[in-house]
């Protein structure tokens, strides 16, 4: 590894907020990641007639798997009560919040939504569809945090290519991308999203909206990027390192990618962090107001617009917020302890 | 012999100020009409003070800012219309060794990745080959071979020069544009590099263009000696014909501020009046009258001189401004 890299990360590793808040957040991904097995209304492992079965990721059994007489999915709740009776050598084992995100769940004689109790597992309680409001912070949580790193990588990438280039070839093409990019900030961003939520004909599945939505976000995201990318681009190429590439004849492609880049990546990495607590905030903004991922997918924005309707089911605007101001509290610490561990004036490669 | 470079009337302008709405574009004349010839294996020394235009003929020659005018040839191809393979069989006969070494090398890239750089642009051999071939120019340059997987920034300056020039011959050009390599070192590791540059000349026989704003470098270097004021050639001779006979009174001047090492020496001093005025909208004539030592009119200022080869070899700008009575005025 380039020994200033490696100089910079140790300093990160000094940076105690920082580099403890990036432990924490990746613990929470990891943890995240692994939701199915801790969060699910399906079982970890059911032991049936002397067999294991692992229904968490594997295929569906049906009831009539287990012995039941229905032939839709297991419901692994009544099977653990039901096994449970004593004599039965069969068990189940749950995971430690034994209900899905999507799942409903009504008790007889009661609406949702249900308070916070350990008895029932609703650690956070439910929502006002009787949904777990944890399963459906974290599950939430995993598709932000995935559409945000998507986004961030087709804005950076677009962003990164348009921008070097502009600062690289500089003259016509940039001055017309300057222009064409000024012009395209005026755009509103919040009506384009409108207006597609709206034209899209509801037959349309989850997947395609999100990719209509991520493609909306990055049109309208990779401006700012390319700004900061065109300048970097345009202070490096004037270096002599870049008129060396080109008195080897290197062509305008491996300047940009082999020479230009890597001595820009540093920018890049800087904003990283900051550009996914954006994505996240602008997605669950986006769901609050009912223009971004459809339901019934969880998400935060939907949580909070729930919350903010139900005040008397405070625990889940609460919780909601909570989960929140975590993570992007953590994001920002390690937003800022990057910047410093790789601020050019620290460990500079010119002294 | 027919020469390797022949560059004539060759013009670097740049637009200066000016716009889309601005009215008049004003231009700064880097170089402005510059002919030389470099037979193969030659040393060509150019020199001039700052701000004279040698860097500019250098990279304009290296094809990294684009002449407004004139032509340069490298083995009677005309280098300036080049393009694409055809530029890239030019970049292996045209190479550039940068003033600054810490700026001229990607510090994101350790030392053997900038010298496989140019073997891997142009296709020269498998890795095996190539890997070969970095040791090669490592132990050319008096480098460790370990160093290929170092960094360029935990070098010393000299070393960077090394990496450097090694990465200009790994190509095997004919011809090395030299700006000014040795003015970013230390002056203990000048000569070092210098008689490297000279050692390697000897081996592989390449011509160097070389560049540089110090006299004593450049006469240690060269064959023939170029002087450069404000973008133009005002004096062209064999290295100690140069030194023996300066013609042209900058180039006196120039000399003069050699410094001796002998506190007792007694010479005379040439000082110029004022500074180099600046290649934007230089003085019309003569462009060394406004601050020649030599007594001459306001009209003859005004006419330029014109550049004649006094003696085989030796070529300067008469005018009553430069040579004055030195020679008489045909």
């Amino acid at each position: 590894m380039n020994p200033i890299t490696r100089r910079r990360l140790q300093h990160f590793r000094s940076l105690k907020r920082g580099y403890w808040s990036f432990l924490i957040f990746a613990a929470i991904i990891l943890v995240a990641a692994l939701a199915e097995l801790w969060i699910n209304q399906r079982a970890i492992v059911v032991s049936y007639d002397g067999r294991l079965y692992f229904p968490t990721y594997a295929s569906q059994y049906s009831g009539e798997e287990f012995g039941q007489d229905y032939p839709y999915e297991a419901n692994y709740r009544a099977l653990k009560e039901q096994f449970a009776a004593p004599g039965n050598p069969n068990w189940v084992l749950m995971p430690l919040i034994p209900y899905g995100p999507d799942e409903s769940v009504y008790r007889e004689g009661s609406f949702p939504p249900y308070p916070p109790s350990a008895r029932t597992q609703h650690y956070l309680g439910t929502d006002p569809l009787g949904r777990d409001v944890l399963a459906r912070l974290v599950y939430g949580f995993r598709i932000a945090l995935g559409f945000s790193l998507g986004l961030m990588a087709c804005t950076y990438l677009l962003a990164i290519l348009i921008g070097c280039a502009m600062g690289y070839f500089g003259g016509w093409f940039d001055l017309t991308g300057q222009r064409l990019m000024e012009i395209w900030t005026n755009i509103p961003f919040l009506y384009v999203v409108i207006i597609l939520a709206s034209t899209i004909p509801p037959a349309v599945g989850a997947p395609a909206r999100i990719g209509a939505l991520l493609a909306v976000m990055v049109i309208f995201n990779w401006i700012a990027m390319a700004n900061y990318m065109r300048t970097a681009a345009y202070r490096e190429r004037a270096r002599d390192y870049i008129a060396a590439a080109r008195v080897i004849g290197a062509g305008p492609l491996r300047i940009i990618f082999r020479h230009l880049l890597p001595n820009t990546l540093s920018i890049v990495v800087t904003f990283i962090p900051f550009t996914v607590v954006a994505g996240i905030t602008a997605l669950t903004a986006l769901d609050f107001l009912g223009f971004g991922i459809p339901p019934p997918t969880p998400s935060w924005g939907e949580l909070l617009q729930q919350g903010t309707n139900r005040l008397d089911a405070p625990w889940i605007v609460a919780s909601t917020f909570v989960a929140m101001v975590v993570v992007l509290t953590l994001v920002t610490f390690i937003g800022e302890g990057i910047r410093e561990a790789f601020d050019p004036k620290k460990f500079s490669y010119f002294r | 012999m027919s020469p390797l470079l022949e560059v004539a009337d060759l013009r670097v302008h740049f637009p200066v100020g000016g716009g889309l709405l601005a009215g008049r574009r004003r231009w700064c004349r880097a170089v402005d009409g510059v002919s030389l010839a470099l037979a193969p294996g030659e040393t060509l020394g150019i020199v001039g003070e700052s701000g004279c235009g040698k860097t500019t003929l250098g990279k304009a020659i290296c094809r990294l800012v684009r002449p407004t005018g004139g032509t340069v040839r490298v083995d009677g191809e005309d280098a300036l219309r080049l393009r694409g393979g055809r530029l890239r069989r030019y970049r292996r006969r045209v190479q550039m060794i940068f003033q600054d070494p810490a700026e001229s090398l990607n510090p994101r890239q350790t030392v053997g990745q900038i010298l496989e750089e140019p073997l891997r642009i142009h296709r020269r051999g498998g890795s095996t080959e190539r890997r070969r071939r970095i040791a090669e120019l490592l132990d050319q340059v008096g480098l460790p071979r370990g160093a290929a997987d170092r960094y360029s920034f935990e070098f010393s300056g000299g070393q960077r020069q090394r990496i450097g020039m090694a990465r200009a011959l790994a190509l095997r050009p004919s011809l090395i544009v030299c700006d000014e390599p040795v003015s970013a070192l230390d002056v203990s590791v000048q000569s070092q590099i210098l008689n490297l540059l000279l050692d390697l000349q000897d081996e592989y026989h390449f011509a160097y263009l070389f560049i540089s704003h110090d006299l004593a470098v450049v006469r240690h270097m060269s064959d023939r000696i170029a002087v450069l004021y404000l973008g133009q050639m005002v004096e062209l001779a064999d290295r100690d014909e140069l030194f023996a006979q300066p013609l042209h009174a900058y180039t006196r001047a120039l000399i003069s501020a050699i410094p001796v090492a002998d506190p007792e020496a007694r010479r005379e001093r040439i000082v110029l009046r004022g500074d180099v005025p600046s290649p934007i909208d230089p003085p019309p004539g003569c462009r060394f009258a406004p601050r020649s030592p030599l007594p001459h009119g306001e009209e003859e200022a005004a006419r330029p001189g014109r550049w004649e080869e006094v003696r085989p070899g030796h070529w300067v700008e008469v005018h009553p401004a430069t040579t004055g009575d030195l020679l008489p005025e045909a």
